[in-house]
């Protein structure tokens, strides 16, 4: 199978430099783009709206022209450059201050809660007697008092910053394919909040991690990947060991149980003293992040893996070491200066043990490891998977059922793979690839993606051009939605089928959704909707929908949708309905009637009770909750699902 | 057979032509505390209940007549003693005794409705929450990259299309690793947010929603389409009881926690009769690392919401209770001793609960050796003699009639214990 599977490939990628080569320049040169979306019968206006479907969190209004005057290709480079400026969402991003701070800082300003208990108990602020006992209460401002005094943050305010951050990069980035490829990395390379142990470093793992390699070489991504506190704790790497452990080397002693008595740590000694090979990222690099589940790999493979990868650990962090407590005594003790000649090697945040690799050989699908390789037989590994045919495939077709379709067709993702193997791996240029093909333009692939919760909610914001003051109310929304943004257990990440979106609870919740964001009952995300019809008010229902149904989904064929829509519109019965409840209602506060009035304006702060203003006021109310009704319906309407 | 769905929709039922709210005569009558009109064959449910945060399961069920116990737990050992304390352990068969805040558990344990397995837990000695509440929920023990959820290919086995979308529910706000997978599960943390929330008058409530309804019975896809109907379907379902003012049978009294709260919930889904065969809920702080306490104090507390709850719910399922197996689960169980705050660590095994009708109960089932350091996991933890996974799929075949245990379970073949009949 495997072999067959690369005769394919060799004999593909032949082909294909002989095709191809002259169409793909090299990186500096300008790119020499022509999408061939003519030939799939779209128009350039439709084919705009595409691109912008697939390589941005929605469409704002305008986009579509915006595009088409500065030219498909153009629009698409400059994408894939990702380097536009992004001045209003940077001070958007002013108050989230600690989303800049390196492992070491965060590990210094947020350490976890049993450690500052430890302290609070050994400053005698807290009395470890009286825990869970009495009020708790007052036990839990006692310990919020300590942590402030200490200048101490809250884990979870860190977090809060950072699920923000994402939402307001994703609604307001200019470099909106960066920011999806940043998601898509992100889920492919899976890390999880629900670990708490290594929750507070994942902040940095997007940042420094993710973000700066989306359109890079693979091989990159993997390595920096592989080499994260995140990613070592997530899937346990750091704990890997291929000899004995030595005596400090206990991760419980530094981290985790507080009070443990000497004989339960001898205890632990003695547990760990077979040498602890764990297999966890060994077997999930193979079968997840590079080769695929039917890569050709075996069992054998994945335990010789891990041996490669025995050593792989974190640097001391923080002033306590946290992870790498047990090495920062070795580290001081042979002087930073000393380490490459004593075996370590320390990048950044990673460190290399040489005391806890194994040493021995080892054979990897097929490969040869001689003995003593160290730490760079772990970076050869990667490299040797990173450039595996079956990871092009793999890749190549996740790339492709993220942006194209979930059933991306197999030309497609096969001439993608020759474009990976062919360029090293280089993400840009399989996306250029995947562009250019036709099947990218294909009736199969319009608009044949279930958007996500959050590409839902995003597209949402953007189409009405919201403002977005607190973006945690997204959040919340997305989460009732049925997609809890980096909490998604497994290291699988989320799947990327609309089959998984779409469920019974999750699909009503996205109609509240629609509902909830148009009558403006969502705190901290500001519409005007009349703003975005250059403040003409639509004079029907049915205008309204027409106007703003084409607003919000550009270039759509949108005739079904307002087929079914018109004759409940029109229905005398149920407007007159709509307007006499209208009218017995009470006249709205702001405060409090948000949903009807809102910041759509023009309604003075006190209305005077005479009869003919308040009638007025009445018609407007009618027909500012006719407009949020009308929007709402879109916003969940099963179109804009789809993407 | 008639499905629920296919009842539904066969009754012409246009509930948002009537109005949102209105509760069509012939469902009404089939509300609350009563048994449907029996129209349906009714489905097993199994309950699975995950005490996050590792039980105690020496302190929840203790062999009290343990000396090396004893010694290792100076101020947290009880006895079952009369006079030897306020409230001594309940003894259930002379070796082990009951946490006295479980007292709601003794008439069920008596009543051989409920069994207890002592010394489950996983045959992965990982001590980190995380990882073994991964392990579990997965059902792969050894294996981080399952996609699945044991409960999700629970509902996958049941061996028929679900008739309705409850048919694995969740009661948390998320979906729970146990329901990760491509069979339909939905979370609902609270049943009365399942409805269009409009603050509108009902007039375009109704307009929203008849808007919602045509437009998705309309689509050109089958999964919006499909989804659509369900949704709708569903909240008609729901409408036909008062879910507010829910009045549990028996004058059965849930306690007003989290954990009375959702298992209220899936009983009022129960006796609705919606389709519901995998139900999930969970309660925490369970990590008792601190001053743990004896006959009172956070363990007290927190066993007494798990009994008392689990209680309320079995007099309240009344008649229902042939259909019903509840079982609880806890990703391990702490050190058999003690450490300096009054606390215990992570452990190994710990025991879990399994109550209902079908149960081999009256019995603590599984093998608790002496506790002495040559008996124990590392030299320090209660030993793992029965994998969890041999309960779970015994509940689940037994029960469910789930007999597929290689997809339930991958990688491990099926060693039943006997703790069902």
């Amino acid at each position: 199978m495997k072999a067959s599977v690369k005769i394919v490939f060799a004999s593909l990628s032949m082909l294909s430099s002989l095709v191809l080569t002259s169409s793909f320049p090299k990186d500096n040169e300008p790119y020499k783009l022509s999408f061939p979306y003519k030939h799939a019968g779209l128009t350039e206006r439709q084919a705009a709206a595409h691109l912008l479907s697939r390589f941005t969190y929605g469409a704002k209004s305008g986009d579509v022209d915006a595009l088409v005057k500065e030219g498909l290709e153009k629009w698409y480079q400059r994408q894939l450059d990702g380097d536009l400026s992004d001045k209003g969402l940077e001070s958007m991003l002013e108050p989230y201050k600690d989303i800049n701070l390196t492992n070491d800082e965060v590990q210094n300003k947020y350490p976890r809660q049993p450690k500052v208990l430890r302290m609070a108990i050994k400053d005698g602020v807290i009395n470890k007697d009286s825990i869970g006992k009495g009020d708790q209460k007052v036990y839990r401002k006692q310990l919020q008092v300590y942590r402030e005094s200490k200048g101490y943050g809250q884990e979870q305010d860190l977090l809060r910053q950072f699920i923000n951050q994402k939402v307001l990069r994703a609604t307001y980035t200019n470099n909106q394919l960066h920011e999806l490829l940043t998601d898509f990395w992100f889920n492919h390379f899976n890390v999880s909040l629900t670990k708490n142990q290594c929750a507070a470093y994942v902040p940095a793992f997007e940042r420094d991690v993710i973000r700066p390699n989306v359109t890079g070489k693979f091989s990159n991504l993997l390595m920096a990947t592989a080499k994260s506190p995140a990613m070592l704790i997530y899937l346990d790497n750091y704990t890997s060991s291929g000899k004995p452990v030595a005596t400090t080397d206990i991760d419980e002693m530094q981290m985790g149980m507080s009070g443990m008595k000497q004989r339960q740590v001898k205890a632990i000694k003695q547990r760990k003293q077979g040498g602890g090979l764990n297999e966890n990222y060994a077997r999930e690099v193979m079968e997840l992040h590079t080769l695929g589940v039917d890569g050709g790999y075996t069992q054998s493979d994945v335990t010789q893996a891990a041996r490669v990868l025995t050593g792989w650990t974190i640097a001391p962090l923080g002033e306590d070491g946290a992870y790498g407590a047990a090495f920062k005594k070795v580290i001081d003790r042979i002087g930073a200066a000393n380490l490459v000649k004593n075996g370590f090697i320390k990048d950044g945040d990673f460190l290399f043990v040489p005391t806890r690799h194994d040493n021995e050989e080892k054979i990897i699908l097929g490969k040869k490891f001689a003995p003593g390789g160290g730490y760079e037989e772990g970076v050869e590994l990667l490299n040797m998977l990173a450039h595996n045919s079956a990871t092009a495939k793999f890749i190549s077709k996740k790339i492709a059922t993220r942006f194209v379709n979930d059933q991306p067709d197999p030309k497609l993702v096969d001439k993608m793979a020759m474009t990976f193997l062919r360029t090293d791996g280089d993400i840009k240029q399989v996306l250029i690839t995947m562009v250019s093909a036709p099947e990218f333009w294909s009736a199969k692939s319009l608009r044949e993606k279930t958007k996500s919760p959050f590409e839902l909610a995003i597209s949402a914001v953007r189409g009405l051009d919201a403002q977005v003051t607190q973006p945690y109310q997204l959040y919340n929304w997305i989460n009732k939605m049925g997609q809890k943004m980096y909490y998604y257990q497994a290291p699988t990440g989320f799947p990327d089928r609309g089959q998984y979106w779409i469920n019974t609870g999750a699909l009503l919740n996205r109609m509240n959704f629609g509902l909830a964001l148009a009558a403006q009952r969502i705190p901290g995300v500001k519409i005007d909707l009349l703003a975005l019809n250059n403040n003409h008010e639509p004079e029907s229902s049915e205008a309204a929908l027409n106007t703003y149904s084409k607003l919000i989904m550009p270039e759509r064929d949108l005739s079904k949708t307002l087929e079914r829509l018109k004759p409940l519109l029109n229905d005398p019965e149920l407007t007159m309905k709509i307007a006499k409840a209208a009218e017995k209602a009470p006249v709205p506060q702001p405060k409090v009637n948000t949903m009807m009035a809102g910041e759509i304006g023009m309604m003075p702060e006190a209305i005077p009770d005479s009869s003919a203003k308040r009638k007025t006021a009445t018609t407007q109310k009618t027909n500012n909750s006719m407009l949020a009704q009308v929007v709402g319906v879109i916003i969940g309407s099963p179109e804009f699902q789809r993407k | 057979m008639t499905s629920r769905r296919g009842f539904i929709k066969g009754g012409g039922l246009a509930l948002f032509g009537i109005g949102i709210g209105g509760i069509p005569g012939f469902l009404a009558e089939a509300v609350a505390g009563t048994q449907s009109p029996g129209l349906f064959k009714r489905k097993k449910i199994m309950v699975c209940i995950f005490q996050r945060g590792a039980m105690d399961g020496l302190m929840a069920v203790t062999p009290f007549t343990d000396e090396y116990l004893k010694a290792a737990r100076p101020t947290l050992f009880m006895s079952a003693a009369k006079g030897s304390s306020e409230k001594p352990l309940i003894d259930l068969d002379g070796k082990f005794g009951l946490h006295p805040s479980m007292s709601a558990f003794e008439p069920m344990f008596r009543d051989k409705r409920m069994a207890i397995v002592h010394g489950i837990g996983s045959p992965n000695n990982t001590r980190s929450h995380f990882d073994a509440q991964d392990y579990m929920e997965s059902g792969t023990p050894f294996k981080k990259g399952t996609d699945s959820g044991w409960l999700n290919r629970a509902v996958g086995l049941l061996g028929h299309e679900a008739a309705t979308p409850f048919q694995g529910i969740s009661l948390t706000t998320s979906l729970p690793r146990s329901f990760y997978g491509d069979n339909a599960a939905v979370a609902i943390n609270n049943l009365q947010d399942f409805n269009l929330q409009m603050k509108g008058n009902p007039a375009s409530v109704n307009m929203a929603a008849k808007s919602f309804e045509d437009l998705y019975d309309q689509t050109s896809s089958n999964l919006l389409k499909e989804t659509g109907k369900e949704s709708f379907d569903a909240i008609k379902m729901l409408q036909k009881t008062d879910i507010k003012n829910y009045k549990p049978s028996n004058n059965a009294v849930y306690p007003n926690t989290a954990l009375g709260n959702s298992l209220k919930q899936i009983a009022q889904l129960i006796k609705m009769d919606v389709g519901l065969e995998v139900a999930f809920t969970e309660s925490g702080g369970w990590d008792t690392h601190f001053n743990q306490g004896k006959e009172t104090g956070i363990f007290a507390r927190n066993v007494n919401d798990l009994s008392e709850s689990m209680m309320a719910f079995w007099t309240d399922m009344e008649t229902f209770q042939d259909d019903v197996t509840v079982m609880t689960m806890t990703e391990f169980g702490r050190t058999v001793r003690q450490n300096g705050n009054g606390g215990t660590d992570h452990g190994r095994a710990s025991c879990n609960f399994i109550l209902g009708a079908g149960v081999n109960g009256g019995r603590v089932h599984g093998t608790i050796n002496p506790l002495s350091v040559e008996n124990l996991e590392d030299g320090r933890d209660l030993a793992v003699t029965t994998d969890f996974r041999s309960v779970f799929s015994e509940v689940a075949d037994k029960h469910l009639g789930i007999h597929n245990d290689k997809v339930l379970f991958p990688e491990w073949t099926s060693k039943t214990i006997g703790v069902m009949t």
